[in-house]
């Protein structure tokens, strides 16, 4: 009888503990949902502030939908207006023109004035952006600034005046830039745990017209496996960064979950280094490399890029040789190698090793293995070099005959950053030996043109150079993939960047 | 006890200051910049320009003596200074985490001591009987699994399949059950296979044999002979465990967001966050130093022959 009565009690001791750990956090525990306007989803990321300035808080301030730069980007990686309608390059002076009517979240219009101030604060605090110290900023009436960017002309300030951590906060009016800085967006803070979950609600006093959504909680989930299961169960709506194995997942049920997925700008390549590989086996390597075999190895994570950028920007048009193993074998006789015993070129008695140096992140490890395997059947052997860090090892000593490294390739809808940072003379991923004076002196060009379709053709003309000599190759995209309850739309499906979330137009 | 506790400390002192050189100098010997992993955290390449500058705002640019001074001054004022991925103060966070760690590390040991205890006593008393050879077996399996997959199989039939929690769930009661039944099975396992040794061990001597020849009743001499005697090797097994319990667990606070030091520490070594790190290994020789000491003096109480 004691006995049972123990067990009794246990039993029930655990029962209430269960019903006690019941739903409170994450909606229902029965995962059913919720019938309100909220808009429940999971970040993988989550940051100390929302200091839009600083760090890349922007990015994250920009997804909570609660602040605007006075730019944004479109589908096709375009800057359209925002808080601004346009800005208008002449020489070295920029005219940039506010939009009528906008507002802080506090009703406090946006003027010229706290515009300047907001970005001469971005310059201090945001070394990134310290640049735009150096600019002359002036108010010029109720709605224009002018910005004269001195002896330099400087055609990216329209792209780079879109980047999220541009936003504009209410300078005067906020007191708490970490926790609840006033900003412009259609949301506004209501609860925000540093590094943990964050709640918006709508911004009634939106300068843009009517927010669809009352508010939306982002829940910080770094795990691919919560995801899917939170998905599953009712408690989150969409999210993004979708895992290759929660693809799978999601699309044996397209009535439960709408899928979108786009290439998005961060970008899987290789350095090939001229220093110790000589024209033939570059070229024999990039004909051997199935980037599309690898994609599809990627299980949709990954697109084969055709060039470093989206293939929806203008400046991504050019031509890359198709795999032609045969051809690349016939490269390497030519050039005075012989199949060995074993299946591998060798000359002079040497066999062909090339050493692959990679680090295990961004799916390089399976992209270093892949490339060994494509190698070795058309008989280029490969050793594997994993290093942590790779900026302060094979990036910092050149010690590599292929690097593998993954990097944002378009970071502002413009093709000058990736083309400064990987292919001008003394760039710092500039690490494989490539020189070409055409190509520097395009760059040249590149960085004083300010018309658009002008920079487009200068950077396929680089880029195609690049291509030509057997530098680099270009492997993959990852995917800008967004999973969705039916009825969920207007959460960055179809942009490429990583730093939209939330809008007025999202719909639950 | 007097010269005891300060032979400790001064014992806790030397090892402290050899062990936050030490970590310091690994660190600066270890590959990778906290500033450039600070401005390329999103896979944003940055110039040459840009990183030297933050570096040098970072400080990361003198000598390594004249950081390790510094850091270690401010320590002694009570500054544990700030950190290199924020700017934020180190201590609350470290606070923080700890905090949470805590609470998550005593309920997942109150969960396993729950449930050890009695079955390996049960298993050890029963010894080759069909009980036996089911604990044995339990115990090995919640050994052997990994924390990741005990996590996201609670996961599933838990939340998914019986709907019994969220899987949505953090901060709470609710939010520490699971990530503490994560960490108490594979440690239950452990501690009822070394409770039954123990325990059999025990109830060989011969003092247990006299006792039931004198009539002793079998569940007295268990409760106040066996598992008395047994209670010494067990507490120092437990103290062992809440060290490595109070690093963290990532695996297990990264699947059920639960913000603990664990998570922290790991996001830190991946930051070289430098500031954050050296707080940690302040703070975890603290508790392995003072756990040690505990563990020995309880030891001694509960075994004064010792």
């Amino acid at each position: 009888m004691k006995k049972k009565l123990v067990v009794l009690f246990l039993a029930i001791c655990m029962t209430l503990s269960m019903a006690a750990c019941g739903s409170k956090d994450g909606g229902s525990a029965d995962g059913s949902g919720s019938g309100d306007n909220i808009l429940r989803t999971a970040a993988s990321f989550a940051y100390p502030s929302l200091d839009v300035h600083k760090e890349y808080y922007g990015w994250y301030t920009s997804i909570y939908g609660l602040s605007e730069a006075l730019f944004k980007f479109d589908e096709n990686a375009v800057a359209v207006d925002c808080l601004a309608e346009d800005a208008v390059a002449d020489g070295t002076t920029w005219t940039i023109t506010l939009k009528d009517g906008v507002c802080f979240s506090n009703g406090d219009p946006l003027t010229p004035d706290m515009v300047i101030k907001n970005i001469q604060r971005l310059a201090k605090v945001n070394e990134r952006f310290a640049y735009m110290g150096d600019f002359d900023w002036k108010a010029d009436g109720d709605n224009k600034i002018v910005v004269n960017t001195g002896k330099d002309v400087y055609p990216m300030l329209k792209n780079d005046l879109a980047s999220p951590e541009c936003g504009m906060i209410d300078l005067d009016a906020t007191t708490d830039f970490d926790k609840d800085p006033i900003c412009t967006g259609p949301f506004v803070i209501t609860e925000f745990n540093p590094e943990g979950d964050v709640t918006v609600a709508r911004n009634d006093k939106y300068w843009g017209g009517d927010v669809k959504l009352d508010g939306a909680v982002f829940y910080y989930m770094q795990e691919d496996d919560p995801k899917l299961m939170a998905m599953q169960s009712g408690e989150i709506d969409c999210y993004n960064s979708v895992s290759s194995g929660a693809l799978e997942v999601y699309e044996k049920d397209p009535d439960k979950y709408h899928v979108e997925s786009v290439a998005g700008t961060r970008l899987q390549y290789y350095i090939l280094n001229e220093n110790r590989l000589d024209d033939a086996v570059r070229e024999a390597i990039n004909l051997t490399v199935d980037k599309e075999a690898i994609a599809d190895y990627l299980k949709g994570t990954v697109s084969a890029a055709n060039s470093p950028y989206p293939d929806s920007t203008a400046y991504s048009k050019v031509s890359i040789p198709a795999v032609d193993t045969e051809k690349a074998k016939k490269l390497l006789e030519e050039d005075g190698y012989t199949l060995n015993s074993e299946g591998i070129y060798e000359k002079d008695g040497q066999p062909l090793k090339v050493n692959i140096a990679y680090y295990a992140a961004r799916s390089l490890d399976t992209l270093a293995v892949l490339m060994q395997e494509q190698l070795k059947a058309v008989g280029i052997d490969s050793y594997l070099t994993v290093e942590e860090d790779p900026d302060s090892t094979y990036i910092a000593t050149a010690d590599f005959d292929i690097a593998l490294y993954c990097m944002i390739s378009d970071k502002c809808g413009d093709p000058q950053y990736f083309i400064d940072s990987t292919l001008a003379d003394g760039a710092y991923y500039n690490v494989g030996g490539f020189e070409s004076a055409e190509c520097e002196e395009m760059i040249q060009q590149l960085r004083t043109e300010v018309d658009p379709d002008k920079r487009a053709d200068l950077a396929n003309k680089i880029i195609q150079i690049a291509i030509d000599d057997n530098a680099f190759g270009y492997v993959g995209l990852f995917n800008h993939t967004t999973v969705m309850k039916p009825g969920v739309s207007g959460f960055a499906e179809k942009i490429p960047f990583d730093f939209y979330g939330i809008d007025a137009n999202t719909v639950k | 006890m007097k010269k005891q506790i300060a032979k400790r400390i001064a014992e806790l002192i030397v090892i402290l200051i050899v062990l936050s050189f030490l970590t310091f100098l690994l660190m600066y010997l270890a590959p990778g910049d906290p500033a450039e992993k600070r401005l390329s955290s999103q896979g944003v390449a940055v110039t040459k320009e840009v990183l030297q500058a933050e570096q040098e705002r970072m400080g990361l640019l003198r000598p390594f003596m004249v950081r390790y001074g510094e850091w270690f001054g401010g320590i002694l004022h009570g500054d544990w200074g700030v950190s290199f991925k924020d700017d934020m103060p180190v201590a609350p966070k470290l606070a923080a985490g700890l905090k949470n760690t805590t609470i998550l590390a005593l309920a997942s040991l109150i969960i396993s001591l729950i449930v050890s205890v009695p079955l390996g006593i049960a298993s050890a008393v029963k010894k080759n009987s069909i009980l036996d050879h089911i604990v044995r077996l339990l115990s090995f399996i919640g050994n052997a699994l990994p924390n990741f997959l005990i996590s996201v199989l609670l996961m599933y039939f838990l939340c998914i399949q019986l709907n019994l929690f969220p899987v949505v769930a953090s901060g709470s009661v609710q939010g520490l059950c699971l990530p503490a039944l994560s960490l108490a099975i594979p440690m239950a396992g452990r501690f009822t296979r070394q409770i039954r040794t123990e325990t059999m061990e025990q109830l060989e001597q011969e003092y247990v044999t006299g006792l039931r020849t004198r009539g002793v009743r079998e569940k007295d001499i268990l409760i106040h002979n066996v598992f008395h005697n047994a209670s010494g090797h067990i507490f120092t097994i437990v103290a062992l465990q809440i060290g490595t319990l109070m690093g963290g667990s990532v695996v297990i606070e990264t699947i059920f967001r639960w913000p603990g030091i664990g998570k922290l520490v790991m996001d830190s070594i991946n930051a070289r966050d430098y500031p954050t790190i050296m707080g940690f290994v302040l703070i975890m020789g603290t508790i392995y130093v003072v756990i040690n000491f505990i563990s020995d003096v309880l030891y001694h109480v509960l075994d004064p022959r010792v």
